[in-house]
């Protein structure tokens, strides 16, 4: 059974259309990943499938029922921009949280999680007190304290060191195991490569991508060439068969026109340059954002 | 429902548990009181520095029974008897003949003297100050009363700060007694019996007089004094106007911190935006209902071991607490409205002001309440909604009696205004608490309030 179901969905503020007859299916169980560029729409649709925002036309069902508000106790929400009462004490504010999502065995569930992310000294100590990592995982044990069927979580890793993003990405992944399923929109690429079971993108109000990431990269195909050669890099330019030259400083990704044949390019690159790394590949789910939202789409758009 | 009251209950316990709060529950009556206490503190504290007052006395009648006068002054009222402690300065009438070829350059010299503060002040009197023609005398009566300085001024008393100088209530009650006695001999009269025959026979103020239930004994009528009467809308009032300052007000800013601090958003993820409004104003009535708790069993205790306690209307305390709790949900809501749609305190200040003024109306109005609590003005007044909770309430406690009809037809109005207040403030607390940017004219919310 679908998780979230999202038919025709519409939301206007004022004259901006933020979302434009949006359609989504989210399979129970999974990591659902959410991408797309600032303000087109990605926490608006969040938000409707919370319940917090009515959209204008269209239905959403959540496990399979139209959305009242009590259905919301079976969701946890972590939304982008997110805040804590500075002045309550961190235990007392996990279990206000987890009692409003009328929630069973609150203060076992607390101490679970604070023992998980190392907090349990911090549980008597006023919010105010806790560096800008340890107020992140406190909201997302937030989110998740009430044993969440669904939780959704708007950007979890932003601002996050490296070792706290393992610690999250390992509570998310065991969310999942346990039956939850995870949506989360996030503006690091290679997180939801490696994380969701599949990937949706929204531009401007309307879908670009949805499904998962093999699926989309089938889209575009081998067109891309990743090389490291030693010397000037501005020899790869005006290769005839590349439309494109990415320069990532030590690699480069040449993006080929339909029907070329790489071999050719690799001789005109050997011929060019000492070659180290020559790899044929699928896009990457970077590459393939920046070329449904970046100034090269916007080119094409004009054109 | 339950929702709601978590809400409230982290509301209640996140107000009463400041110390903000415990300093305010503390330091608000002293604040209301404080104009009275420091008064009464500092009525002891007198300049006890000796005055010398120069006389110039142009009647040749009054000077040496202003001297005795002060001399018997110095005596009986300076030193606290018992202790022997100055308490008053002494007063010293220094006689100075008058100049009367240029009367203008001895008060110019004498002002000069008062400005090196070698005298405190000098008193000139006119040549006729004791024996004034008899119409002269009622003009200027007449004129005095009506607040007029007559043209032709007889006595004169001149220091810094005249006006409100304490020397110059003596001299006038001296120079007074001096006159009275001259014109009285003048009249041939004698002063004990003038004395016997200007006396003032007081009326009492008393309350009415009732039948006793337990006795069947017709009971005595108690004295009233005017402090009776206005002590118990003064209290209301007080009480009234601070639960609401201490109930209301801080909802604008913890929905300000909710918005601003993006608490809101994860706070809507569990629950309605109406359930986390009511969850908020329900608690703040918690609060001022502690408060007031707090206050009015402090004051029943303390009215008990004054030995008043048959005095106090217990009758009342039930329509304080409804009045109470209609007026924090009412104020409250509109506060809680504003809060949701600024997005900090300076810009609901301006929001805000019309809705002061509406809570801070009774104010200004309840004196004239009180003294006639029967007129169609305080009928009418008491009726608004906005208003009812202190002026209705300030009506009932008057010994006139109401009619019966009235605080309730009162009540129905406030609990009325309040659940359309309430919904109204919902439509825009849904809107305003998630949104960012430019605060929202009156107009724009008030769009948001009709169309939702």
């Amino acid at each position: 059974m679908n998780a979230v179901e999202l038919q025709d969905v519409t939301k206007t503020f004022g004259s901006t259309v933020a979302v434009d007859s949006l359609s989504l299916a989210v399979p129970g169980g999974c990591v659902y990943g959410f991408i797309g560029p600032n303000g087109s729409g990605k926490t608006t649709t969040l938000r409707m499938i919370m319940n917090i925002y009515y959209p204008d036309r269209g239905s959403i069902r959540v496990f399979g029922e139209e959305l009242h508000g009590a259905w919301t106790d079976r969701i946890g929400y972590l939304p982008e921009e997110r805040g804590l009462y500075k002045k309550m004490k961190l235990g007392e504010l996990l279990r206000f949280y987890g009692r409003l999502k009328n929630a069973a065995n609150v203060n076992a569930e607390v101490d679970r999680w604070l023992e998980r992310f190392d907090l349990a000294d911090w549980a008597d100590k006023k919010v105010e007190a806790l560096s800008k990592g340890m107020s992140q995982k406190a909201q997302f044990i937030a989110a998740v304290v009430a044993r969440p069927q669904m939780v959704i979580l708007d950007e979890p890793f932003s601002g996050l060191d490296p070792v706290n993003v393992e610690v999250l990405k390992d509570a998310v992944l065991d969310l999942q195991t346990n039956g939850t399923t995870v949506i989360f929109s996030t503006h690091d690429m290679n997180t939801a490569e490696k994380m969701c079971d599949y990937i949706f993108m929204i531009f401007k109000g309307r879908k670009v991508l949805d499904g998962t990431l093999s699926s989309i990269q089938d889209q575009y195909g081998d067109d891309t060439i990743r090389v490291r050669i030693d010397g000037d890099h501005s020899v790869l330019r005006d290769i005839p068969g590349v439309s494109r030259v990415n320069d990532y400083g030590q690699l480069q990704e040449l993006r080929t026109s339909n029907g070329t044949d790489t071999q050719e390019i690799l001789a005109a690159v050997m011929a060019r340059a000492r070659v180290r790394h020559f790899e044929v590949a699928r896009p990457s789910l970077h590459d393939i954002f920046v070329r449904i939202a970046g100034p090269e789409a916007r080119e094409v758009q004009h054109a | 429902m339950r929702k709601v009251f978590v809400i409230t209950a982290r509301e209640y316990i996140a107000a009463v548990r400041t110390k903000a709060f415990i300093v305010t529950i503390v330091l608000m009556p002293v604040l209301m009181t404080g104009g009275v206490l420091a008064h009464a503190l500092l009525e002891g504290q007198v300049d006890t520095t000796d005055r010398t007052i120069a006389v110039v006395d142009r009647s040749g009648l009054l000077a040496g029974a202003l001297v005795t006068a002060a001399e018997k002054r110095n005596e009986e009222a300076v030193y606290e008897p018992k202790t022997g402690k100055k308490i008053q300065p002494a007063y010293h009438i220094k006689i100075v003949p008058p100049n009367n070829k240029d009367p203008q350059a001895q008060s110019l010299e004498l002002s000069d003297l008062v400005r090196r503060n070698q005298i405190h002040a000098f008193l000139d009197i006119g040549p006729d100050a004791v024996f004034p023609p008899q119409a002269e005398a009622e003009a200027e009566a007449k004129e005095a009363k009506e607040g007029r300085v007559p043209p032709n001024v007889r006595i004169a008393y001149h220091a810094e700060g005249a006006a409100l100088d304490p020397v110059r209530g003596w001299l006038r009650t001296a120079v007074n007694d001096a006159i009275r006695e001259l014109r009285l001999k003048k009249a041939d009269l004698n002063p004990s019996t003038v004395a016997y025959v200007t006396q003032t026979a007081p009326v009492e103020p008393m309350g009415l007089v009732s039948i006793d239930e337990a006795t069947g004994q017709v009971r005595q009528a108690q004295t009233s004094t005017e402090l009776d009467v206005i002590i118990m809308p003064i209290i209301i009032v007080m009480l009234m106007f601070l639960m609401i300052t201490i109930g209301a007000t801080p909802l604008i800013n913890s929905v300000i911190e909710e918005k601003m601090q993006r608490i809101a958003e994860v706070l809507l993820g569990s629950v309605t935006p109406f359930q986390l409004m009511m969850g908020k104003l329900i608690g703040s009535v918690g609060v001022a209902l502690t408060v007031v708790s707090v206050y009015v069993i402090g004051g029943l205790i303390a009215v008990q071991r004054m030995g008043l306690a048959d005095r106090v209307p217990y009758e009342l305390l039930p329509w304080m607490g409804a009045y109470l709790v209609a007026a924090i949900l009412m104020f409250g809501s509109m506060f809680v409205a504003i809060g949701a749609a600024c997005n900090d305190l300076k810009e609901a200040q301006s929001l805000m002001l019309p809705v002061w003024i509406v809570v801070c109306l009774p104010l200004f109005v309840w004196m004239n309440v009180a003294r006639e609590p029967l007129s169609s003005f305080s009928t009418g007044i008491s009726l608004v909604p906005f208003f009812t909770p202190m002026l209705m309430l300030i009506r009932q406690s008057m010994p006139e009696t109401i009619p019966a009809w009235q605080p309730w037809a009162g009540l129905a109005g406030v609990v009325i205004m309040t659940v359309i207040l309430v919904w109204l403030a919902g439509r825009i607390f849904r809107i305003g608490i998630l949104m960012q940017g430019k605060p929202p004219k009156l107009g724009e919310l008030a769009r948001w309030a009709i169309r939702g």
